[in-house]
């Protein structure tokens, strides 16, 4: 039989209030954004691992909001400038964008038209900013002045979740008994569960078929190699 | 149907799927209400319902009918309790009571009907709330007497410091002092930037007379961060003049910069000179007394936002100690550190401090291993790394083993398989066993709990 090729097309996910599932490790932070009136500052730094959901709470207040989310990376004097009259900001990924000087001016920039309008900023990172390495001094210590809001990295109920979460966004047919399957057998991070399901998904649309535990076998024998 | 009906179809369900399927998709969702041959059920988040739905919801309104509900279907809808848990900390606090800058125009007071005078200042920044200090006292002296008004005695008033010492904080108390002894005064505050995006902006709408006009307008003129503009030619050369009709005038400036004058590269000679013929004060680093006065402070203020916070004594001497860079990373600390105190509702001890701000007081982020765990775990028990690894079934050998997995499971990423060649070549059940019972003896035996929370701090520090 000729093998199916897949497109690896990105799924659209769900990024509503209701799709966010609340669990020990991440419900301080959940409180953290929906307290975003109270922030010190008018800031609040939201870190967590790769795949921990900062994109999907990030949208989840933009919503509230009204506020513009931008990725670090696209900052520019410009877009900063564009920015600055929001109603709030969120800014992804900020850790990137260290060592850039355009990028950190811009940041500087932004914070400070925002923290004099009194319009709220939010940030995301994978560590605390004493980890990023800003070159900018001004930049680097108003991004120490923030509080922090932290995502854990996934407990079993979490991850759990996740799974089942990007297997719905992906429209995915995953089966409770391959899920479980998996579940005590994946690494247990967010990272890895995004790289699982991506992998059953291409497998699962190659062979025409629903996924099956075998499949998630393969996919799971292939990354001890 | 009752939540008593309910209780016997769980019952029923469990029997029928298994207790693993049971535990992890049905005791989640809660029972909600019937309604026109409609059951509903509460589950924590959306995805959930639908998950539930496609592979359980068959089973489920089998089991209804079979319990004699006449149930037509089955939905889903998220929890209103899961969606909005409140914090503890934001219990019976109102935004309003928030210490966040409220900005407020000052422009606006003096009756400028242009819009263009509407720098804001951040109503915190006062001298009031200015902690004085042997590294600042020459600085502040200095900008209190420029607050006073009077005959302009300095002019320009040049304050420069590194990063998060106070200049913006003055030049906003210089700001408001003014304000309130003398309304009628017209004070411009702006950052560089906004100067330099204020004329950019004058240029491209062919108004450069009208920006004239506004900067030479004003009765006090302060610039923040002027090293932006350092290197920006045009923007330079309009700042010198606007700069020179001012003092000419003899309006007062007040301008603020991350090194003297003179040491600014790109700036214009003929500015940089200009700008050291006032009085040039430089902020120093902070010493330990006056971090420790501004922790003094900045706690008290904490303690009318969150009433039960307890301080161990030592703690703020210890972060005054250990962070020695700037006043904005001392705000930061106290942020982190009293968000998550009101959090998990305990006095701010010593230990919590340092677990709290390890990202601040550690150079590095430390990955715990499974080589160090079971090393760890040998040294605690007194055991040799060959009988934890071997195949003893005793007691003594058995429990450390247990602990192990746990801590591997707890503190690395590291699958269930992994863990199990690791640890002598075990089966994923195995780990999964000694995992599960760890935590069930953790809830019954403290001697065991706190086992594993000594062998969790040794291990991260």
């Amino acid at each position: 039989m000729a093998e199916q090729l897949v497109f690896d097309l990105p799924p659209r996910a769900a990024m509503g209030r209701e799709d966010f599932f609340v669990s020990p490790g991440n419900a301080a932070a959940v409180a953290g954004i929906d307290g975003w009136q109270g922030w010190p500052f008018g800031k609040m730094l939201l870190v967590g691992p790769e795949g921990a959901g900062k994109t999907h709470l990030v949208h989840v207040w933009a919503d509230i909001v009204g506020a513009e989310v931008i990725k670090a990376r696209n900052l520019t004097d410009a877009a900063g400038e564009a920015l600055a009259r929001a109603s709030g900001v969120a800014v992804e990924d900020v850790d990137e964008i260290a060592g850039r000087g355009d990028a950190e001016t811009a940041l500087f920039h932004l914070h400070n038209a925002l923290a004099q309008r009194g319009a709220p900023l939010l940030l995301t990172a994978r560590t605390a900013p004493e980890r990023w390495g800003l070159n900018l001094p001004d930049l680097d210590s108003r991004m120490r002045q923030a509080g922090v809001l932290r995502l854990a990295p996934p407990d079993d109920a979490l991850l759990a979740a996740v799974m089942m979460k990007l297997a719905l966004d992906r429209e995915m047919p995953l089966k409770p008994r391959v899920l479980s399957y998996a579940l005590k057998r994946i690494e247990r991070s967010f990272a890895a569960a995004q790289a699982f399901i991506a992998a059953l998904d291409a497998m699962a649309l190659a062979a025409k078929r629903p996924p099956t535990r075998k499949m998630a076998k393969a996919i799971l024998a292939e990354d001890k190699d | 149907m009752t939540d008593e009906t309910w209780g016997h179809v769980r019952g029923e369900l469990m029997k029928s799927i298994g207790k693993n399927n049971f535990s992890a998709w049905i005791e989640p969702i809660t029972f909600h209400s019937f309604e026109d041959g409609i059951v509903r059920f509460l589950v924590p988040a959306k995805f959930i319902g639908s998950w539930v739905s496609q592979n359980f919801g068959d089973v489920i309104l089998r089991h209804l009918i079979s319990a004699g509900i006449g149930a037509d279907r089955i939905e889903f809808t998220v929890d209103p309790a899961a969606k909005a848990k409140p914090a503890p900390h934001s219990a019976g606090k109102t935004p309003d009571a928030t210490p966040s800058p409220e900005p407020v125009n000052v422009g606006g007071n003096n009756g400028n009907g242009n819009g263009l005078l509407n720098a804001s200042l951040n109503q915190n920044f006062t001298f009031d709330a200015f902690v004085v200090g042997k590294p600042n006292e020459l600085a502040h002296a200095a900008a209190r007497r420029v607050a006073e008004g009077g005959p302009v005695s300095f002019n320009p008033l040049f304050l420069y410091g590194g990063v998060g010492l106070g200049k913006t904080h003055l030049m906003h108390a210089i700001a408001w002092e003014l304000q309130t002894r003398q309304p009628q005064l017209r004070i411009l505050y702006v950052s560089a930037e906004q100067f330099m995006y204020r004329f950019v902006r004058a240029l491209r709408e062919k108004d450069t007379i009208g920006f004239k006009e506004m900067f030479r307008s004003v009765d006090v003129l302060m610039v923040d961060d002027v090293q932006f503009i350092a290197g920006k030619n045009s923007t330079q050369e309009e700042f010198f003049h606007t700069f020179n009709a001012l003092i000419e005038m003899g309006k007062q400036i007040v301008i603020s910069g991350d090194r003297a004058p003179v040491d600014m590269e790109n700036l214009d000679n003929r500015i940089a000179s200009r700008l050291a013929c006032g009085l040039v004060v430089d902020l120093h680093p902070t010493d330990y007394e006056l971090r420790l006065g501004i922790l003094q402070t900045k706690a008290e203020t904490y303690r009318e936002r969150y009433p039960k916070l307890q301080i161990a004594p030592g703690v703020l001497e210890f972060v005054a100690h250990r962070i020695s860079t700037n006043v904005r990373v001392l705000e930061g600390a106290l942020t982190r550190l009293f968000a998550f105190a009101d959090l998990i509702g305990s006095e701010i001890t010593m230990d919590l401090t340092q677990e709290c701000l390890s990202d601040i007081l550690r150079a590095t982020d430390r990955k715990v291993t499974m080589d160090e765990i079971v090393k760890k775990v040998c040294e605690h028990y007194h055991i040799r790394q060959a009988d934890l690894l071997g195949p003893s079934r005793a007691r003594n050998n058995a429990r450390p083993r247990q602990m192990a997995m746990y801590l591997c499971k707890k503190l690395t990423t590291r699958s269930l398989p992994e863990i199990g060649l690791k640890l002598g070549r075990r089966d994923h059940t195995t780990i999964l066993h000694g995992v599960r019972k760890i935590e069930e003896l953790m809830a019954i035996d403290s001697q065991i709990a706190e086992d594993a929370e000594l062998l969790r701090r040794m291990l991260e520090a």
